[in-house]
């Protein structure tokens, strides 16, 4: 974490460093220095959401994974395997207040061309960085089976972003 | 021909039966947001703080406010004609940069406005993320009878940019400040109402009586021309919510580097 943060001090650095330079032209000499510190944000990408496998068993189904990483699996359903929801840490400037973006469906598609639909949910809507490990979402999701899909290997993206005001 | 398009095919596959995938395109940004008043540009720095090399794109797009506070984004084709406008007045590039890991790259944002621009505020919001790489097989699965899933989230930070031309005013209230305790987290909450041709941004405090700082404060808190009043709520702990209830003086002030000035105060009691 500290390491990020020097980074990102450096990386304010070196563009205050050219604004600085330009204006120092037009300024009489009278040897101040000045440094910008640019707020900054950090997203990383802790866990994927992971559905674990899933079997037709007697018919189609919803296979359910919270946001706090739980399965509930239909009974038409055989699921198994790990499971695990996404998980996002944000960080940056104490006290911001940053809203989050999640689409609420997904379309995966499987590589002979069957499709099936999953919603997603997020743990927040919005966050306000407190510079702690609390500072992190969730986004789990419903995968919806059909009766009749299709075996094989599904797979889909979804974009999640962290949005200033 | 038919090696590789069995091998590409055999690709496919291995991509869908990835297993759990390492974490690639973690990404700062800084500054977090933008506002352009005059002809000049200004530059933004993205940095790849993952522990490998990742591609990312930058892109503009739309995004409208809602009641609750969050931006949705907007289909281009759904766009306003102002909306439109401001997607067409800000260049910016480099638009896809491959960044080895810790390498900081400056994006140059530039401003091309029409001379018969109307007076007003134009908004988007520029879209950092990174681009997917492709999985290695760490892991063989049979799914004869079953279904594999993977779904891989494309995640990244958006900022506001900003132009403003002309004299543009905007004033706001603050209302119904309350702890609302309904979902069991306690939750401070209010509305901000605003009137005027522009948004307003800056910080939210609570001040109590015979208290010289303030006993909660929050900063990056927008009402954007297009909703006239929105929702706030903040999450708070027990201690917080005791020490909030009472009277107290609300304020919602402007950044210091924005002049600092309070945009909306009121008295109340909070319970």
């Amino acid at each position: 974490m500290n390491i990020r943060t020097l980074k990102a001090v450096a990386a304010g650095s070196v563009l205050a460093l050219g604004l600085v330079s330009g204006a120092a032209n037009a300024a009489t000499a009278d040897g101040t220095a000045r440094a910008t510190i640019l707020q900054q944000v950090t997203v990383t990408n802790t866990s994927d959401l992971q559905f674990g496998t899933v079997a037709i068993g007697t018919g189609g189904g919803a296979v359910t994974v919270a946001t706090g990483g739980a399965r509930t699996c239909a009974t038409t359903l055989v699921c198994s395997g790990a499971t695990t929801a996404a998980g996002f840490s944000v960080s940056g400037a104490t006290g911001m207040n940053v809203a989050i973006s999640v689409p609420g469906s997904v379309t995966l598609t499987e590589t002979g061309g069957a499709t099936m639909a999953a919603t997603l949910t997020s743990s927040a809507a919005s966050l306000t960085l407190a510079g702690t490990a609390a500072d992190a979402f969730r986004v789990g999701g419903t995968l919806n089976v059909g009766a009749s899909q299709a075996a094989g290997a599904y797979a889909g993206t979804f974009t999640v972003t962290v949005n200033y005001q | 021909m038919r090696l590789p398009k069995f091998m590409s095919g055999l690709c496919l596959v291995a991509l869908g039966l990835a297993g759990p995938a390492q974490a690639a395109g973690d990404l700062l940004v800084a500054p977090t947001r933008v506002v352009l008043d005059g002809a000049r540009g200004t530059e933004v720095i993205l940095n790849n703080i993952d522990s490998e090399t990742a591609t990312y794109r930058v892109s503009l797009e739309v995004r409208r406010m809602n009641a609750d506070g969050t931006l949705d984004e907007i289909a281009p084709e759904k766009a306003t004609a102002a909306e439109t406008q401001a997607l067409n007045m800000i260049t910016y590039a480099p638009r896809r940069i491959e960044l080895a890991p810790n390498q900081p790259q400056a994006i140059r944002i530039g401003l091309r406005t029409p001379a018969d621009l109307p007076d007003g505020e134009y908004r988007v919001h520029m879209l950092f993320r990174a681009i997917p790489t492709a999985r290695s097989v760490t892991e063989t699965q049979t799914t004869d009878t079953g279904l594999s899933i993977a779904l891989t989230p494309i995640y990244g930070v958006t900022i506001p940019v900003i132009i403003r031309k002309g004299a543009l005013k905007a004033t706001a209230s603050i209302g119904d400040a309350r702890i609302d305790r309904s979902t069991g987290q306690p939750e401070l909450a209010l509305s901000l109402s605003r009137e005027g041709n522009r948004s307003t941004y800056g910080r939210i405090r609570v001040l109590k009586p015979g208290k010289s700082t303030p006993v909660f404060e929050v900063r990056g808190v927008a009402v954007y021309p297009e909703v006239t009043k929105r929702a706030v709520s903040f999450p708070i702990d027990a201690q917080t919510a005791a020490q909030l209830a009472g009277p107290v003086t609300v304020q919602y002030l402007e950044d210091v580097d924005a002049g600092g000035r309070v945009i909306a105060e009121t008295q109340t009691v909070i319970r």
